[in-house]
């Protein structure tokens, strides 16, 4: 060994440094490059196929305020986002809960529950679009032969407006619900018994104990995950990429999709840049916001 | 056990230890894996679509490209991917300037002009040795602004009526519709009778941009002149948007809302439709896999509207080289070869692609009026006057940047979408397309392009 490396590794101050490098030069090449690249695509007018481009200001940011499929899309965002993680929370709770009591087969439940997480999602995506295909759907296929669906009802899931957005958020639900479980189940696998056999003893009932100690006790990792789910649920586009579309007729849009469809797709990589990011000083805020209550409400 | 000295990793190890594996990981595969060879020759990296037919790829990815290879002492790759990724796939070759020195859209890629050489070389070569290329092939190519050749098309799919004959033929339309005004009314009979409907798409996807292009310009609407102004907001298109308006609600139902480019092919083979817009895919997939169904399904040309019969291209397969491609003599000679081969490539994909070079296939009506595979064998006889009603996207004018905006961003679609479901009052609905195209309009005319 050198002298220079054995100087390197008894050196405190120095070898944190080289071996955080990778991390950081992994965070800078991966999300602040291709970030701050996004902020100057935002501001300019470049397209996909473009070799010179220009500063046109926030030019585009104000073209979509008087966009009418960019404000459907700003609001079904929303409405993806907090649809899904109300649901996602209470089933997540619910289902970390019950696995947390002991019973048969407990292990086979849990990689089960597991299992959508774990699948690649534009599989688990492909999967439900046969599940709700206009031609093929399962689901309406057994509600025929079950006699719950009569010989003039058919939905159509993805063809039309509410079902499209409700089958979306369902599929979201599903894909996220493993993770929040997953992390809820730790939260509240990390309460001391002797905190719930105290409440037990002084005679608090299920909600009670629910809302006055669990909660409280796991509301810092419930948090957490639903920090990650916000996060998720505003940025990601694969459920829509490979269910709708977007559609029908841009109903299904959210900031996201019609980012990638506007920027990709249709090559107008300014106009996708501005709408991808017209929501990040909302989510950083809403992040910064979330993980200091989390830091104040921890327990320790 | 006793005995036994636990050995404790020391941080002096630990880094050492790092180091190397570092080291190993990162010089590993160059000692491993050997190295391609180039001193045979260069290589030529081709990328284009899944073909519908997969015979087609197997001839052309396993036979024909490298029997090229051989003979012209390169190496071929071809890279398959499908068709909902193509523009992705183009932007990041782009973006890294890097990529395929052949790569194949399914559509006009004028947006992508800055990036590709002038193929008009291709053309002027072609032209020489197998005759006049047709006028489809040039305006879905050609960019008389700045007289550039964007691109190079080999062939295009025709786009006829694929209908069923018994349903048709139940309503008295034997032959199939033959107008716009058929297909509502006839289908609505269908509708009725069977409780089958038409099914024409209307959502974000490729044939349904086809389909309502071809009803616009029967109306005498188009989205821009010869000369490429915008001229969208016309009584014309208000007439063709209230039609596909009387269209869905007379005759069809809101599952093509959610289809996707396969969608009108599995309806149709599922019995579910009545009659879809698409290419020969639907009666092949049929003949392929022996389905019944198949000898019921026919094809006749695009519908007739009130101003003019006239129908789209299904797909234009338009290659195109990239400035950056690392072997572009190689990927003109492919060209040029391939269309010298085309016949093959006709035969390979099953009558699904057209030439652009017609002398190519100069048995071409032949060989459709007899084809062993389809019942009757002439069921494709009828695409023998194809280039009479097919024409491309942004007709009467070329294919330019602006008109691929708006084809690539789904504007019409979702503009006959909303009005055909009520969302939207037609007049609504064209006001925002309008304002939507003049956006684009406005950028690509800023940029010098038309």
């Amino acid at each position: 060994m050198t002298k220079h490396t054995q100087s390197l590794a008894d050196n405190e101050r120095w070898l944190g440094r080289v071996m955080i490098a990778p991390a950081i030069v992994y965070i800078v090449a991966l999300v602040g490059f291709p970030f701050f690249l996004a902020l100057f695509y935002s501001v300019s007018n470049i397209t996909v196929g473009s070799t010179e481009t220009s500063f046109i200001g926030l030019e585009n940011f104000r073209h979509l305020l008087h966009n009418r499929t960019f404000l459907r899309a700003l609001r079904n965002t929303f409405v993806f986002a907090f649809v899904s993680q109300a649901l996602v929370l209470v089933l997540a709770k619910t289902l970390a809960l019950s696995l947390l009591k002991d019973f048969r087969g407990k292990w086979v439940v849990r990689l089960l529950i597991l299992l959508p997480w774990v699948a690649p999602i534009s599989l688990g995506s492909i999967g439900w679009l046969w599940i709700l295909d206009s031609v093929y759907s399962v689901i309406n296929w057994t509600g025929r032969a079950l006699g719950i669906f009569g010989p003039a009802t058919w939905p159509i899931w993805l063809g039309q407006p509410t079902l499209a957005m409700a089958s979306i958020i369902t599929v979201h639900v599903w894909r996220l619900l493993p993770l929040a479980t997953v992390i809820l189940l730790g939260g509240l696998t990390s309460i001391p018994q002797d905190i719930h056999d105290a409440a037990a003893v002084d005679g608090a009932g299920f909600w009670r104990h629910n809302f006055q100690i669990t909660i409280p006790l796991v509301l810092p990792i419930m948090l957490v995950a639903m920090l990650f789910g916000v996060v998720f649920a505003f940025t990601d586009m694969i459920v829509i990429y490979v269910l709708t579309r977007g559609g029908p007729y841009d109903t299904t849009q959210v900031l996201a999709s019609l980012a990638f469809f506007t920027g990709i797709d249709g090559g107008d990589l300014a106009a996708g840049a501005a709408i991808a990011l017209f929501l990040f000083p909302v989510l950083a805020v809403s992040a910064i916001l979330m993980l200091r209550l989390a830091r104040r409400t921890e327990v320790t | 056990m006793g005995n036994t000295k636990r050995r404790t990793i020391s941080r002096r190890d630990f880094i050492k230890a790092a180091g190397i594996g570092a080291v190993a990981a990162g010089a590993g595969p160059t000692i491993i894996i050997p190295r391609r060879s180039y001193g045979a020759g260069k290589t030529l990296k081709i990328l284009q679509w899944n073909h519908f037919v997969p015979g087609y790829d197997k001839w052309f990815n396993n036979t024909y490209t490298k029997e090229w290879g051989a003979k012209n002492g390169m190496e071929v790759i071809v890279d398959n991917i499908g068709l909902a990724g193509i523009n992705a796939r183009a932007a990041a070759e782009v973006s890294a300037q890097k990529g395929h020195d052949l790569f194949m859209f399914l559509w006009p890629p004028p947006d992508f002009e800055d990036q590709v050489i002038d193929h008009k070389e291709i053309y002027q070569e072609c032209e020489k040795k197998y005759g006049k290329p047709i006028d489809l092939a040039v305006k879905s190519t050609y960019n008389p602004k700045t007289k550039k050749y964007y691109g190079f098309s080999d062939s295009y799919v025709p786009d006829p009526i694929n209908y069923r004959k018994d349903l048709w033929g139940d309503v008295g339309m034997v032959k199939g519709p033959d107008t716009w005004d058929d297909m509502r009314v006839g289908g609505a009979k269908i509708k009725k009778k069977h409780g089958i409907p038409v099914g024409v798409g209307l959502s974000a996807e490729i044939d349904t941009g086809m389909a309502m292009r071809a009803i616009m310009y029967s109306h005498g609407a188009s989205v821009q002149d010869e000369e490429g102004n915008l001229v969208l907001n016309s009584k014309q298109t208000l007439e063709s948007i209230k039609f596909v308006k009387a269209l869905f609600e007379e005759a069809m139902t809101p599952e093509v809302l959610a289809w996707d480019a396969s969608s009108n092919n599995r309806a149709m083979l599922a019995g579910k439709v009545s009659t879809v817009l698409n290419a020969i895919s639907v009666t092949r997939t049929a003949e392929n896999e022996k389905m019944p169904i198949g000898d019921n399904i026919l094809v006749t040309k695009a519908a007739k509207g009130p101003v003019r019969r006239i129908g789209l291209e299904h797909v234009m397969d338009v290659y195109v080289i990239w400035k950056f491609a690392e072997n572009i003599e190689g990927a003109k000679k492919f060209l040029v070869d391939y269309i010298g081969n085309f016949q093959k490539g006709f035969l390979a994909s099953e009558f699904y692609n057209f030439p652009c070079f017609p002398k190519t296939v100069p048995d071409i009506n032949k060989l459709i009026a007899h084809d062993p595979k389809s019942n009757p064998p002439d069921k494709y006889a009828v695409l023998s006057d194809v280039l009479d009603w097919a024409t491309n996207v942004g007709y009467p004018g070329y294919a330019n940047a602006a008109i691929a905006e708006v084809f690539s961003t789904w504007v019409l679609n979702t503009m006959f979408a909303k009005a055909a479901v009520g969302a939207e009052t037609p007049e609504a609905a064209l006001a925002q397309a309008e304002a939507a195209c003049k956006r684009i309009w406005a950028k690509w005319q800023e940029r010098k392009m038309i």
